[in-house]
């Protein structure tokens, strides 16, 4: 057998099957040394929901037999991934991080593992998530069956939310990539705070077929990954039409790095105060420094306001509504009461009670947001600002505790989902010794444009190359 | 080595208590009283979302298509 040197586990999805087409080791070699990792290492983070080790080898041992007759399927070929425990795995057990869900048991898989899987990806792994993607609002991080999501850059810090396991996984090099979901920031937040590249694609480009609803009308399926280039290898590859989504856009997605604007041809919006003292103090340089390089790309910097709107109550009154709907047997039965937040619980069950005009208030609201974005995109062809306004939030402490004072009004998380817009999330620095994330948000179906300006980010940086200081 | 579900629980158990005790579920507020202020939370974001004035253009339609 093979040695598997240690680096391999932080290396990025071209480098992996670069290495994999010159046969410096099997795909056999590689599979299983990752699951040993995983194994050995997701549990320090709370991050594995649960192994798929026998199945990876088989599938592993399928694709030596391609590469030993020189049968590629592309740059995923061979690469080990985990899933979101939202996505369904065939007759594995599905449980949405939610002890009601801990024995459900789909017999298909979800349409974006069909899709990675017809391209010789490797699925190694369930990974953690917040109870139900945290859609009650949840005001702990240990709201999720596995326990709290625990940070590889510092384990009394929260990995993010709702895609905690995907978020640690990749930042331990548990896995190279990872398929999470986002409602309002669940691809974004843990991308930020465990020092990924995480992608948020345009509503409907991205099956959600096989995925936990939580609300049909912004729920969204996303990669979360080492680099700006690895989310376009893995978009490319689980974007598509799929017509048993309602929500599919019915466009898919050519990752075409060579083809896109040069920056010199890009406005990029930004707001002034989330570049001075808008964010959290001890941010606040990194996110300058950011700022002074994206502004070397030869970009077009521009002052914009963002739309003004109550996007926080829009969100929370759109997600309850559709997911009471969802989930109103569940909540009705009174299994609602085995997860693990109060909070949570309590958000569940007060779903029942909202009024069919709230809900339809909110929705109309929300036509002028995605009227107010696209005005928005006449001045710019995309917007530039921190992804959160500080590191990590501590898991001793309720999600909701104060925290030190900010200026920014932030809203472009809640604001980019209400509107359906694509954004990345790319690593800038660090504050307390944890990472930080800036975010380009972008009109939709704009993802090539935003990989490409993010790829050149980190041509210029490092921050994304950096790893946690983990031992063992 | 495929690992069963319940052994991986304990593995999971362990790390969890090995890297620090997580937080109790917020306590001192009964269901009840968690409730009504969900409730009370979701009654405020109306008056917030209510305050937006809403044109026409903005109404649900259904459209049928040939």
């Amino acid at each position: 057998m093979a040695e598997i040197p240690p680096d391999i586990f932080f290396n990025s999805i071209s480098e992996l099957n670069a290495k994999l087409r010159a046969k410096e080791f099997s795909c056999h070699e590689l599979t299983q040394a990752f699951c040993d990792r995983m194994e050995r290492i997701g549990p320090r983070y709370n991050a594995l929901a649960l192994s798929l080790r026998k199945d990876a080898i088989t599938k592993a041992k399928d694709v030596d037999r391609e590469l030993k007759r020189d049968r590629t399927r592309g740059a995923l070929q061979g690469i080990p991934y985990g899933v979101k425990d939202l996505l369904a795995v065939k007759k594995q057990p599905t449980t949405w991080g939610a002890k009601p869900f801990a024995t459900q048991v789909f017999d298909y898989d979800a349409h974006v593992i069909e899709r990675l899987d017809k391209v010789g990806a490797i699925l190694i792994a369930k990974l953690s998530m917040v109870e139900l993607a945290g859609g009650g609002d949840y005001r702990t991080a240990a709201a999720s069956l596995t326990g709290p999501g625990l940070n590889p850059w510092d384990r009394t810090r929260w990995s993010g939310g709702s895609s905690s396991g995907p978020g640690a996984a990749v930042a331990a090099g548990v896995v190279t990539f990872a398929i999470g979901s986002e409602t309002s920031g669940s691809i974004l937040t843990p991308s930020a705070f465990c020092g990924l590249t995480g992608l948020r694609p345009t509503y409907g480009l991205v099956s959600r077929q096989g995925a936990m609803a939580l609300s049909w009308t912004l729920d969204k399926l996303g990669p979360l990954c080492r680099s700006a280039e690895d989310c376009g290898l893995v978009l490319h590859e689980i974007a598509g039409v799929d017509l048993q989504d309602p929500g599919s856009a019915g466009r898919s997605f050519n990752y075409n790095p060579k083809y896109n604007r040069k920056p010199t041809d890009i406005t990029v919006g930004y707001m002034p105060v989330d570049f001075e003292d808008g964010a959290e103090p001890s941010a606040q340089p990194a996110f300058r420094a950011a700022f002074e390089v994206i502004k070397s790309l030869g970009v077009t910097l521009k002052e914009i306001q963002l739309p003004e709107f109550p996007y926080g109550a829009l969100v929370g009154t759109i997600i309850a509504g559709e997911a009471g709907s969802i989930f109103e047997e569940f909540i009705r039965s009174g299994k609602v009461d085995q997860l693990a937040d109060p909070h949570q619980i309590a958000g569940l069950k007060a779903m029942l009670d909202l009024p069919s005009t709230e809900y339809l208030r909110a929705m109309r609201v929300r036509s002028l947001v995605k009227a107010a974005f696209h005005d928005l995109f006449l001045n710019c062809d995309m917007v530039l600002a921190p992804t959160r306004l500080g590191p990590a939030n501590k898991v001793a402490e309720p999600l909701d505790a104060p925290g030190p004072p900010t200026k920014s009004r932030g809203g472009l998380i809640p604001g980019g989902n209400l509107a359906g817009l694509p954004a990345i999330s790319l690593p800038c620095g660090f504050a307390d010794g944890l990472p930080l994330g800036i975010s380009l948000l972008g009109r939709p179906f704009y993802e090539n444009q935003l990989i490409a300006i993010g790829d050149l980010f980190q041509k210029q940086t490092d921050w994304h190359r950096r790893r946690p200081p983990m031992e063992g | 080595m495929d690992i069963s579900r319940r052994q991986l629980a304990g593995v999971i158990l362990a790390g969890t208590a090995a890297a620090q005790a997580p937080p109790p579920p917020t306590t001192g507020q009964s269901g009840n009283t968690e409730l009504e202020s969900a409730r009370s939370a979701r009654r405020t974001a109306a008056q917030i979302i209510a305050r937006v004035p809403l044109p026409m253009t903005t109404e649900p339609a259904f459209q049928f298509k040939a």
